[in-house]
């Protein structure tokens, strides 16, 4: 059977020489094509410049979207970001596309972070992987109960009185 | 050098006139996992689901592929549909798991308009695309599309 709707997205983070990060986000789909582009400051996450280009059939209520997404920039990448975002480029006069993209954007710098400290423990024995992951759960309590490796239940949380 | 990159892509196909069935690929440099979903049209209610994990970061993680079956009943046009997910879905099982459920409910009206646009330029090739777009959003309210 044949598709009728296909989309694709993609995200990408780039560190640049200056030590900030571009991040890139791309949509294309059957009725639309869009660009978003943040550049990320750390060691705070500040999002210190946006621009967005919406092309293809854009429902008239985001036409606005490249004004729109200026008004998350100087915002950090924290606690709380998803409740501003939804603030500023949200609701009735907002544009949801810019919401996901600026979070899935977001979400993608912190993956960015993720990425050495998972690829660090592909060289240890499962032992030392699971003495690693339970001393992670120390000192990151609010992983535990956040998905199904760290329920009460799980083989990881065995022992552990967190 | 790009140090991460995620792909989601979302596919939609209608098997019969009150069902779109979507699969949805979730693939970056840590995870790797696909879900296919059929959903009721009428009233974006999810009527089966199944998933796969194809790459994770520890072994307990497929447990969340039984989680998924939660899913169901879980309608995509309820207020709050993806915080619900999310939470049971995400918190509970896996939040990739999540993000390409609710990235397959962002796709649920594209789709039912992407198949009226599609059926209205077989009938009329030069039919102006931009307004059929802007009519079927206004005359279809419940669509979350602006």
């Amino acid at each position: 059977m044949t598709v009728r709707f296909l989309r694709n997205k993609v995200v990408e983070v780039e560190p640049l020489p200056d030590g900030s990060l571009e991040v890139l986000w791309r949509l294309t789909d059957d009725l639309l094509k869009a660009e978003i582009i943040l550049k990320v400051q750390p060691p705070d996450l500040e999002i210190v410049q946006a621009g967005a280009k919406l092309e293809r059939l854009v429902p008239e209520a985001w036409q606005s979207a490249p004004e729109l997404i200026k008004k998350v920039e100087g915002v950090r990448i924290g606690s709380g970001l998803r409740k501003i975002v939804q603030g500023l480029l949200g609701g009735e006069n907002g544009c949801a596309l810019l919401v996901h993209a600026v979070l899935e954007c977001s979400n993608a710098v912190i993956l960015n972070f993720t990425r050495p400290g998972v690829q660090m423990l592909e060289g240890l024995t499962d032992e030392e992987k699971l003495s690693l992951t339970r001393e992670m759960l120390k000192t990151n309590p609010r992983l535990i109960r956040s998905c199904v490796a760290f329920q009460d239940d799980s083989p990881i949380m065995q022992g552990l009185e967190l | 050098m790009i140090t991460l990159n995620r792909s989601h892509v979302i596919s939609a196909e209608f098997p019969d006139n009150e069902t779109v069935r979507f699969n949805g690929i979730q693939d970056d440099h840590i995870y790797s996992m696909e879900i296919t979903m059929d959903v009721r049209i009428a009233d974006g209610e999810i009527l089966a689901i199944d998933g796969k994990m194809k790459r994770y970061t520890n072994f307990v993680c497929p447990r969340a592929e039984l989680i998924l079956q939660s899913a169901v009943g879980v309608s995509l046009r309820k207020e709050g549909w993806d915080r619900l997910v999310m939470k049971e879905i995400g918190r509970k099982g896996c939040e990739h798991f999540a993000e390409i459920i609710i990235e397959c409910g962002h796709c649920l009206d594209q789709a039912r308009l992407s198949k009226a646009l599609w059926q209205a330029l077989e009938k009329d090739p030069a039919a102006d695309q931009q307004a059929f777009v802007q009519n079927w959003i206004n005359e279809h309210p419940e669509n979350q599309l602006g």
